[in-house]
């Protein structure tokens, strides 16, 4: 093998490169959408739970969520007797929590990257809180209580921590 | 300068912990709507659906992305990768030329290309298969080269319905890469047949099962484009008896390892007349 050949020859073996190329012009992909979706479902999932504090349950929903518990129950309502607080700071604090989630799923959908690594750092927050309440303390975690709510944080966690959502979100990134 | 370097770097620590944080959160979900499954009456039937979905679409994924990243080794062996990191279908073929004749040479065998995955291609697929309806342009799922999604993918359907179907891949090298071995190819190509819809073995996803010996769908591939004028096949012999085993389906594929080298250089482009001297195959393993 001559030497003057080497120079244009390549080692037979993959280039340890990143398996997604930084690409400005990247379609959103499919976990930067559900990303966004699901953060725009916990909003809405919380103007819900606000209302139903707010004004009670619809009776055909109670039965509804005593059929899925199984028993045929009907659980007992939360009200704002419960919480011990005022109405107006009730809806304040919600109304805060539902426009700030809001601007966060629009801001995820628009592939920002500052907004997928602050909902990241919070959904893993709240996921280990949930999860050391259940480990140390022994609190359920059933779809009467908090399951739905955890599902939709780890959900949103998986998805904008894939490899798609990161690419999408550090497209115009450049490279170092 | 250094500034932002590290703050680069920091993003892509944080990026590492979270994928596999999340990893193991989505396990601990995956546990507990299995044991509500059993708790919460009908609705558990619901819940355990939710399970699999879970299990299948999202842990496993996640859980062999984590793991094959740390022990399959990112060079050429002769197999693709699934989107997971899997061992996929084998290399089972190459080819020398452009990618406008690999396209005429496809077209003139009777190969159609099978449309980007996307949402409607991907439900078309499922209501086709189900209702047992043509859909001659089906998607075909991404399998990884050089790091690269295929480049191309064409596939012929089998009895009108895209649950049979013969389809292969072609990836371009990168410039100047050589084969194991230092021959020169322009493209590598990965052809099975997929026999039936069924369960994956590592994920539990719905999928294409394929046809365990990958030998007869690389011949049919060669012999569908031999019949097309101005190409021509070289072979080499046991490139790759090494790797029989499983595809990232888990089904079993054997082969004899043979690896057909197709030339379609010989085929005329209009447009670009200027390239029209095809080069002999005894010039395919020297530089051009």
């Amino acid at each position: 093998m001559s030497v003057s050949r080497a120079p244009r020859k390549r080692a037979a073996f993959e280039p340890l490169a990143p398996p997604t190329e930084r690409n400005p012009r990247m379609r959103r992909p499919a976990a930067t959408v559900a990303g966004g979706v699901l953060v725009l479902l916990r909003a809405l999932s919380g103007a819900v739970w606000g209302a139903a504090v707010l004004f009670g349950l619809p009776p055909w929903l109670r039965a509804i969520a005593g059929f899925a518990n199984g028993d045929n129950t009907i659980p007992a309502e939360e009200t704002l007797d419960d919480l011990g607080l005022p109405p107006e700071v009730f809806v304040g604090v919600l109304g805060v929590v539902f426009l700030v989630q809001v601007v966060f799923g629009i801001l995820l959908l628009w592939g920002s990257n500052a907004a997928r690594i602050i909902v990241m750092i919070v959904s893993t927050i709240s996921i280990v809180t949930a999860f050391v309440s259940w480990w140390q303390v022994g609190a359920e975690i059933t779809v009467a209580t908090t399951l739905v709510t955890l599902a939709l944080d780890i959900l949103v966690l998986l998805a904008l921590s894939s490899r798609d959502a990161a690419a999408f979100a550090r497209r115009n990134e450049k490279r170092d | 300068m250094t500034r932002r370097r590290r703050r680069w770097s920091i993003g892509h620590l944080l990026d590492g912990f979270f994928f596999v944080f999340a990893g193991l959160a989505a396990i601990w979900l995956a546990y507990l709507s299995l044991t509500q499954a059993f708790q919460v009456g009908w609705a558990g039937v619901l819940l355990a659906i939710a399970f699999w979905g879970l299990l299948a679409y999202l842990v496993l994924p996640r859980l062999h992305r984590i793991l094959t990243s740390i022990y399959v080794p990112d060079y050429f062996m002769g197999r693709t990768r699934t989107s997971d990191g899997l061992l996929g279908d084998p290399v089972n073929l190459a080819v020398l030329g452009e990618r406008e004749q690999i396209e005429r040479a496809m077209a003139a065998a009777g190969w159609i290309a099978a449309d980007p995955v996307g949402w409607g291609s991907s439900w078309r697929i499922i209501t086709s298969t189900l209702r047992r309806r043509s859909y001659p342009r089906a998607p075909v799922s991404p399998l990884f080269l050089f790091g690269r999604m295929q480049d191309l993918a064409y596939q012929q359907e089998v009895a009108g319905s895209p649950a049979q179907r013969h389809h292969v891949r072609f990836w371009q090298c990168p410039d100047g890469w050589l084969l194991p071995g230092g021959r020169r190819v322009d493209w590598l190509a990965a052809g099975t047949f997929d026999r039936a819809v069924g369960l994956s073995l590592f994920t539990l996803q719905v999928t294409h099962r394929i046809d365990a010996d990958t030998d007869i769908e690389r011949d049919h591939i060669v012999e569908s484009l031999t019949g097309v004028s101005g190409v021509r096949v070289d072979v080499i012999r046991d490139f790759a008896t090494g790797y029989h085993s499983r595809n990232g389906g888990g089904d079993s594929i054997t082969t004899d390892g043979d690896l057909p080298i197709l030339d379609v250089r010989g085929i005329r482009i209009p447009d670009a007349e200027e390239q029209t001297s095809p080069a002999s195959p005894a010039d395919a393993g020297v530089e051009r």
